[in-house]
């Protein structure tokens, strides 16, 4: 166990540096130059340009500029932010909490109501309450974010005012941007699970439970979810991945604070450090939940756990 | 046990101060009812009876994140919002252009115009105890100058700015490389703001992050993305005369939310979530002037109109004749009541209304005339074929149109409609809509037509699009690649003539022969718009309609 | 549910083995549901195919002085604030849309399948590098990188396609990889290469066409994201402008209507949805029909 375990880990620094390295040459490539980007093109002088340039190191060739990223990084030194100085590790600390409350919210949102309208539907099979099920379930992973966040807050924030259109303070303002993103995750999950119940329904074991007349209720929820809840405990990782992308959208509509915000920003103002920092922060954590999705599968699943 | 009691005491506290907020809402509800008899849609000018009221917050929702609030590093104009606040200026410019006294009680410019002598008051102090004086006005300038503090707008604002000598306690002179007639107007900028030197220092590179002037509010916090908080500064007692309150402002807070999406920020307003917000656009205007609860307030903004240029540095359009077929063919009065429905004035010449030397004589000078359009065409030799468009000696004519992305002040939808209404007369446009304008438009010069506007305080800002010295573009042409000797020499004489009327003549020259020569198809001129409750009393304006909330107050 | 109650081999299954065993009148209600999901993408095929015959006007005409007309006989989905017909902008939309959908779809699968199959055929070293690049790629979210690609190449159809179809390819290389080597691993394989088949052969002959069964599901909800992801780049700014726009940018640019003129936004809006709707119904039908997980053991 130990050691799959330090594989592991020196496997995903790997994917962290890699992912580095990419997100490097992916910015240099970006056309445009980030000092242009801070001043007004009609007004500026060609002296301001190169002093501004000089001052942020950006006129030196890449391996250069990325060699003293690296060594920085190492030290613990994220660097600043191009466009106003500020330190990119802080940054990324006030705006970590929003972004992470909204995708827990969100996951939670998906997993429950995901995970009822699976097994609904798989209980049901091919009658109306799976169609209905899964109709609604789709209709979830079939609307732009964007749209459906706007229309969540025409009529729970603006028409009824339940709850605050924008803001990131408090559990209210994370009720609509959770759901407009938990909706989308409710949908993968919906197809999972049914997916796999389905599957699991017609195992030996299931049989043999129902024959020995276990009541269908307990077969269903107790024995034939859980296995069914393996294959979509893998697809967390996936999912909390796709919520931390659908985050780039829903913050914006809702005006909360959070990564997504800030790196697309970043990466329309060509900000490189702030860019890395978030790409660093997320490829972390992408690495820490599959870590996590895989120690908690072995624990899950019978079959792995007596293999060990 | 110490502990607890505090504890209490933070309860009951907030439980007053919940109440006060709940039996304000009330009361605010009820002033809203009682206000249905006044005009839908108060303007700035709209005299408030009510006595101010004293207190509350006043929540304003922004349309754009800032990028800093160091007023020298800025280059964003929602950040000047936030700025402006916080910050104030030797000088103020009032909607009229003259300028008057700010920090700056009297001065004098030297008979050559190079040295400008400014009084002080002697009773101003920044918000840290800092107390305001000559050697705080040599620093702020000389700051914009030193490249470690990477000004950007600010730099081309303080232009031609030298050096400045500490006279006396509260007289500083200014020294200036060449003369120029823009420079009082420029100090009146809020990019070009006195900042306190001591938290300058202390902060160095993260002023930005940290503001500290001597404005009618303090800086208190900035979540970032997510709002900018302002506390009244009791000791203010130094307002310009752009409002009416010389003391401390009304309000306890301003808190600048940050919205960027449009539904969102105007939702709030609506739904009283946020008591004002910014940049409304034209459809939710007309729907506001018929919502009972609320009130628009609008200023237009100064210094050059949203305007097309053509690039004269692109065949065929080095042409007068084919530029004056775009000016004929182009429906400019249809565009804007179409797409602004009436909210935004059509622009006329290459400067605003506002701004000094616009010469009133162009309004209605340029109508619509397909026929005049295809003519020209026609003697240019461009012949139309069996898809319409037009095309000579096997090229067909087509136009390069160029704007940025996001959309911003329905600019793309202009592009759209011009593309139709040019197609009428043969010309196939191409419309490049692009997230990186500077490297496309300003770096490769590759665009027939590009649009642009700018707020500035002074009719020198036709300098850097018509001179012929102006490089912006590729760092060999201006955004209309327009070279004219006779343009050049009036503005360069406008900068430094010290006779007003003279120099409004001068102006008038300049904008005549821009129309004339089609170099530009000016479209709209960018009103400032606020959608505000109407319990929001006096939101005033500067001459470059930034909000000022020294008069602001909420009715009780 | 019958059917899987039938013993099967690992053996290759056919298509009359898949038939064997028809559903009861159950399922009618399912197969309504893709029948009218089938019907929604024909339509909106032929709206693509032949915009000219469907739509009552031209896609680009602006009468100025009908701008936002409320739905009526005269237009369906009403007006656009140029004046234009929304349903016939709709209508003649459904091209970029589906364009984006199928060529990211098309470019991001061959392209995904590709490595993948590469990687998880020849195994060793080679795999070893390329899933550690996938993986790499993996940890950056697919919108991100389409936004970093949309934000380098700008918003034009090509670099949206590119963009979108990009930012598929980890995920197609991964599950095709998955699925190469579960079946490499089959006995019929190892029966194959007893009989002395040589690799191309066994890769063309036998893995392949044992293989391909998921990616085609995943392709077909794939079609359905591509949209998606598409018209989230119009939201952030960097979709496609054009004479004749997509449906994102259309909903992206109508968003800002929505409390003045609903129909602007709406129609489009829902355009998206129904299609990816039905696509991802007819996916998910494809997947109970062919997915062999299904019916093991």
């Amino acid at each position: 166990m130990l050691k799959t375990i330090s594989i592991r880990l020196f496997t995903s620094l790997l994917v962290i540096l890699g992912s580095l390295v990419l997100v490097f040459v992916i910015v240099y490539l970006l056309p445009g130059d980030p000092v242009l980007s801070m001043v007004d093109p009609s007004t500026v002088t060609p002296e301001v340009l190169a002093s501004l340039r000089a001052q942020l190191g950006v006129d030196r060739p890449l391996y250069e500029q990325f060699g003293s990223y690296v060594s920085k990084v190492l030290q613990g030194d994220f660097g600043k932010s191009i466009v106003n100085d500020e330190p990119v590790l802080p940054k990324i600390i006030t705006h970590l909490p929003a972004t992470l409350a909204l995708t827990a919210a969100s996951c939670f949102i998906a997993a429950v109501v995901g995970i009822w309208l699976g097994v609904l539907s798989a209980i049901h099979r091919d009658r109306w309450i799976d169609i209905t099920a899964r109709v609604v379930g789709l209709f979830g992973i079939s609307m732009p974010t964007f749209w459906s966040g706007i229309l969540l807050i025409l009529i729970f924030s603006i028409t009824l005012d339940w709850f605050p259109a924008m803001g990131s303070e408090g559990w209210k303002t994370l009720v609509l941007p959770a759901v407009g993103l938990g909706i989308v995750g409710a949908g993968f999950v919906v197809r999972l699970v049914r997916n796999s119940m389905l599957e699991v329904i017609n195992e030996p074991f299931i049989v043999t439970l129902r024959a020995k007349g276990v009541a269908e209720k307990l077969v269903m929820y107790r024995h034939a979810l859980r296995n069914a809840l393996i294959p979509a405990l893998t697809m967390i990782g996936v999912l909390s991945g796709e919520l931390l992308a659908g985050t780039v959208v829903i913050e914006t509509v809702f005006s909360r604070q959070g990564i997504g915000r800030v790196i697309s920003d970043a990466l329309m103002a060509k900000d490189l450090p702030v860019v890395q920092g978030v790409v660093f922060f997320s490829a972390i954590m992408y690495v820490i939940i599959n870590l996590i999705v895989d120690l908690s599968y072995r624990m899950i699943d019978p079959r792995v756990r007596r293999s060990q | 046990m110490l502990k607890k009691r505090n504890n209490w005491k933070t309860i009951i506290a907030l439980t007053t101060a919940l109440v006060l907020v709940l039996s304000g809402c009330a009361g605010t509800n009820k002033a809203s009812n009682t206000d249905k008899n006044a005009s839908p849609a108060a303007t700035t000018d709209a005299a408030t009876a009510a006595a101010p009221a004293k207190g509350g917050e006043l929540t304003y929702a922004l349309a754009t994140s800032p990028d800093t609030l160091d007023p020298h590093r800025s280059g964003l104009a929602v950040a000047v919002r936030a700025i402006r606040t916080i910050h104030d200026n030797l000088v103020a410019q009032l909607p009229d252009g003259t300028i008057q006294p700010w920090l700056a009680t009297e001065w004098a410019v030297s008979e050559d115009g190079l040295s400008y002598t400014f009084k002080l008051r002697q009773d101003v102090k920044f918000h840290d105890g800092t107390p305001f004086n000559a050697e705080a006005v040599k620093y702020n300038y000389d700051r914009i100058l030193n490249p470690e503090t990477k000004a950007a707008n600010s730099a081309a604002l303080i232009r031609p700015y030298k050096s400045a000598d500490v006279i006396d306690e509260f007289t500083v002179k200014l020294n200036l490389e060449t003369p120029s007639n823009a420079f009082l107007g420029n100090l009146s900028q809020a990019l070009v703001s006195i900042v306190s030197p001591t938290a300058a220092q202390k902060y160095g590179d993260q002023l930005g992050k940290n503001p500290v002037g001597t404005g009618p509010f303090k800086f208190v916090s900035w979540e970032e993305n997510s709002q900018i908080t302002v506390e009244r500064n009791p000791d203010y007692k130094w307002a310009p005369p752009l409002v009416a309150n010389q003391e401390a402002p009304y309000l306890d807070k301003v808190i600048f939310k940050i919205a960027p999406e449009e539904a969102t920020r105007i939702g709030s307003v609506q739904s009283g979530q946020v008591l004002a917000g910014e940049t409304i656009p034209p459809q939710n205007i007309l729907a506001l002037e018929k919502d009972e609860k609320l009130q628009l307030f609008k200023s237009n903004t100064q210094g050059l109109p949203y305007t097309l240029f053509i690039n004269e540095n692109k065949a065929p359009w080095n042409e007068l004749k084919a530029r004056q077929a775009l000016q004929a063919a182009i429906d400019v009065d249809a565009i804007v009541k179409t797409l602004y429905l009436g909210t935004y004035d059509r622009a006329w010449s290459p400067l605003t209304p506002g701004t000094f030397g616009y010469d009133k004589s162009l309004e209605g000078g340029v109508k619509p005339d397909l026929d005049k359009a295809n003519a020209l065409l026609d003697e240019l030799g461009y012949v139309k074929g069996a898809d319409g468009v037009r095309a000579k000696d096997g090229k067909k004519l087509t136009l390069h149109y160029v704007d940025g992305s996001p959309n911003r002040e329905k600019r793309n939808d202009i592009a759209a409609i011009i593309q139709q209404q040019l197609k009428q007369i043969g010309i196939a446009v191409e419309v490049e809509i692009t997230k990186d304008v500077r490297t496309v438009v300003y770096e490769n010069g590759n665009y027939d037509i590009y649009g642009n506007s700018q707020v500035n305080s002074d009719p020198e800002a036709l300098r850097s699009f018509y001179h012929s010295g102006a490089v912006s573009v590729g760092a060999n042409q201006n955004l209309p690649g327009f070279k004219n000797a006779e343009v050049d020499g009036w503005i360069d004489q406008g900068l430094i003539e010290k006779d007003e009327t003279k120099r409004q003549e001068l102006y008038a020259k300049v904008q005549q022969a821009i129309i004339e020569q089609a170099v530009i198809i000016p479209i709209y001129v960018f009103p400032y718009t606020i959608a505000a409750s109407k319990t929001v009393k006096d939101i005033k304006f500067d001459s470059l309609a930034y909000p000022l909330f020294n008069d602001a107050f909420i009715q009780k | 549910m019958k059917e899987t109650a039938v013993a099967k081999t690992a053996w290759p299954r056919t298509r009359a083995m898949r038939r064997s065993a028809p559903r009861t009148a159950k399922l009618n209600v399912s197969n309504l549901l893709v029948y009218a999901a089938g019907f929604v993408v024909i339509f909106i095929v032929l709206c693509a195919l032949m915009p000219g015959q469907i739509a009552p006007y031209s896609p680009t005409e602006m009468v100025m002085t009908d701008i936002m007309l409320p739905p009526s006989l005269t237009h369906f989905f009403g007006t656009d604030y140029y004046g234009r017909d929304v349903f016939s902008v709709v209508v003649y939309g459904s091209r970029d849309s589906l364009l984006i959908g199928l060529a990211s779809v098309l470019i991001g699968g061959l392209l995904g399948a590709s490595i993948g199959a590469l990687s998880g055929f020849l195994g060793g070293i080679f795999d070893t590098v390329i899933m550690g690049f996938i993986e790499v790629l993996m940890t950056i979210p697919g919108i991100l990188f389409a936004l970093a690609i949309a934000a380098a190449m700008g918003p034009s159809l090509f670099n949206v396609v590119l963009a979108v179809a990009l930012s598929a390819v980890p995920g197609y290389a991964r599950v095709f990889r998955g699925q190469i080597i579960s079946v490499k691993g089959r006995p019929f394989i190892t029966a194959a290469r007893s009989v002395g088949a040589g690799n191309l052969r066994i890769f063309f002959r036998h893995v392949l066409p044992n293989a391909w069964s998921p990616l085609l599901v995943m392709a077909t909800i794939g079609l359905g994201t591509s949209i998606l992801i598409g018209s989230g780049l119009s939201f952030l700014g960097l979709g496609v402008i054009k004479e004749i726009p997509d449906w994102g940018t259309l909903l992206s640019q109508g968003r800002g209507y929505l409390t003045v003129a609903w129909w602007m936004s709406t129609f489009p809006g829902l355009a998206i949805t129904m299609l990816v709707l039905s696509v991802n119904l007819m996916g998910d039908k494809l997947r109970d029909h062919i997915d062999p997980k299904k019916s093991r053991f």
